[in-house]
């Protein structure tokens, strides 16, 4: 990573830290999801026989992460990517001896390792639940929950490089929210098109495989678009 | 002859086919301080924009020190400090934090970066903000916050859109001393302002620019005659004589109570007619306070240029 990347990945780092997002992320919203899983019927979590298996901490953290990870990971970035460039902020940077696009990876960077990180802590919460509340972890439980964080990974980087395009292509909020929530869900389904079209066979590394390469070419773009934006 | 530190030849910038700048070309000296005046659109921001390299897309050469300004882009940023005309910092950072980032990416070493930070705070009297969250600041602070961010580096070059608006007269003062500063260490100056006396106080030379063309540039003396400014003497008297002397001299025009400008002919012999002045005044029983050539000032320079402007259109 060049040095200027890097120092600015921290700053980012230190501004999430300052402005209370990793509070929210880290500790705020896992906390949130577990009471809202500790407050659910027990008949709903007892699940019914063999078609419908019992609801554990994990299996419902990783479920609701997986669903809201990706939203919140795209969001985040490309509301504050839009209210930066309208605060005329990236002017102070693009002057300096620095590539543009170094700010828009390192937005990249912070992002998506503070949703990640936010993920992590929530399967982790729901880990912890299960083995307080007497539920042994199993190692199959444990597989699948890696899986899931994986996949999760992969969502989260995928759409924070959505994120990102959008809150460079964008001049409003509004406009971004908009296009990420109609256009990002689209865009998230591209990983699994070729499986779907019977091209290639299903695997799970190899949709991964896919999700990164796309989100690692939508950064690139971005990064060129940004570069080549004029203040 | 010295090469330029700034060369803009040919600058021509479009916004949807209109042209905001066509063929701009002038150079600034080293160690030169550049006064960039023109009504509100004329593209001064443009132009200071292009320099900085926040816009890329543009017609004709820009170098600073020889650098390209699309080409070399890494080379011509460490030498510029740049001001924009609002400047934007992020919400959540505090006065130093926001200094010590920017210099930071600038390249200014740890240790060195404290040290001026501490001193251009106090220099500005921000040091009791240094804490403070940006956007807790007034909008004079937040000005003196851009320009700190300007001379952080040290620059070859400052690059100044209005960095004078929004300051109290003290601010303002305080603004031209540094730039003066500056340029006695040897850095250049290119600034953009709408209050001409702050110009005229520390350009030595300034741009008109208008309509997109650079009208003319120069030093005031020497745009004179260019923008047609007729020749005036001023003339205080302590005690007015029975008859006014300025009969058959010129035109004389009523400034104060007891002050007139006498406008005189172009090829007239000014020294003759002070002379007469002095004669008619004490002949008449008066007293003179002062009289000489008056100064042209560049609001007077730039309301003639307004003038000839709409005449020619």
């Amino acid at each position: 990573m060049r040095s200027s990347t890097r120092l600015l990945v921290r700053d980012e780092w230190i501004g999430f830290a300052k402005s209370k997002v990793m509070l929210v992320l880290w500790i705020v919203l896992p906390a949130i999801a577990i009471i809202g899983y500790l407050l659910l019927p027990t008949e709903l979590l007892a699940g019914g026989g063999a078609e419908r298996p019992p609801m554990s901490a994990t299996a419902f953290m990783s479920f609701l992460m997986s669903s809201v990870a990706g939203t919140v990971a795209a969001l985040m970035v490309a509301v504050d990517i839009i209210s930066e460039k309208n605060r005329k902020v990236y002017e102070l940077y693009i002057i300096r001896p620095i590539r543009p696009e170094a700010i828009i990876w390192a937005k990249f960077i912070a992002v998506f390792t503070s949703v990640a990180v936010g993920c992590i802590a929530s399967i982790g919460l729901g880990i912890a639940v299960d083995a307080i509340r007497g539920h042994p972890v199993s190692s199959a439980m444990l597989y699948d929950a890696g899986r899931s964080l994986v996949a999760m990974t992969s969502v989260i980087a995928l759409s924070t490089t959505v994120g990102v395009f959008f809150g460079v292509v964008a001049k409003s909020i509004v406009v971004a929210v908009i296009l990420i929530l109609y256009g990002g869900q689209n865009l998230s389904i591209l990983p699994m098109l070729p499986i779907y079209l019977g091209i290639l066979p299903n695997h799970f590394w190899l949709v991964m495989l896919i999700s990164g390469t796309i989100a690692l070419l939508l950064l690139l773009c971005s990064g060129i678009l940004f570069r080549r934006a004029q203040y | 002859m010295v090469d330029p530190l700034v060369r803009v030849a040919g600058l021509t910038k479009q916004y949807y086919g209109q042209a905001v700048l066509d063929g701009v070309s002038f150079d600034i000296a080293p160690g030169e301080i550049f006064g960039y005046i023109g009504p509100n659109g004329a593209g001064k921001t443009t132009t200071l924009k292009i320099l900085s390299g926040l816009i890329t897309k543009f017609d004709g050469d820009v170098t600073v020190g020889g650098a390209s300004v699309r080409a070399d882009r890494g080379k011509t940023h460490a030498m510029i400090g740049f001001l924009p005309q609002s400047a934007g910092f992020q919400a959540w950072r505090t006065v130093e934090s926001a200094l010590d980032a920017l210099a930071e990416l600038s390249g200014v070493a740890a240790d060195v970066r404290a040290r001026r930070i501490g001193e251009l705070l106090e220099r500005f009297e921000l040091a009791a903000a240094r804490k403070k969250k940006v956007k807790e600041l007034s909008g004079g602070m937040t000005q003196k916050l851009g320009m700190i961010q300007a001379l952080l580096h040290e620059p070859k070059l400052l690059v100044l859109d209005e960095p004078l608006e929004g300051l109290d007269p003290p601010s303002r003062n305080l603004v031209k001393d540094i730039l003066r500063e500056r340029q006695r260490a040897g850095a250049t100056v290119l600034f953009s302002s709408h209050i001409l006396s702050d110009v005229q106080d520390i350009a030595d030379r300034i741009g008109v620019l208008s309509g997109g063309k650079l009208a003319i540039s120069g030093s005031i003396r020497e745009l004179m005659p260019a923008f047609g400014l007729p020749t005036e003497i001023e003339v205080a008297l302590a005690k007015a004589p029975e008859v006014l002397p300025f009969e058959g001299l010129g035109t004389a025009h009523p400034r104060k109570p007891n002050e007139w400008r006498l406008v005189v002919a172009d090829d007239a012999d000014v020294d003759a007619i002070v002379h007469t002045i002095i004669e008619r005044t004490l002949a008449g029983g008066g007293r003179i306070r002062a009289i000489g050539l008056a100064e042209p000032d560049l609001d007077d320079l730039f309301a003639q240029y307004i003038r000839k402007g709409s005449a020619r259109a």
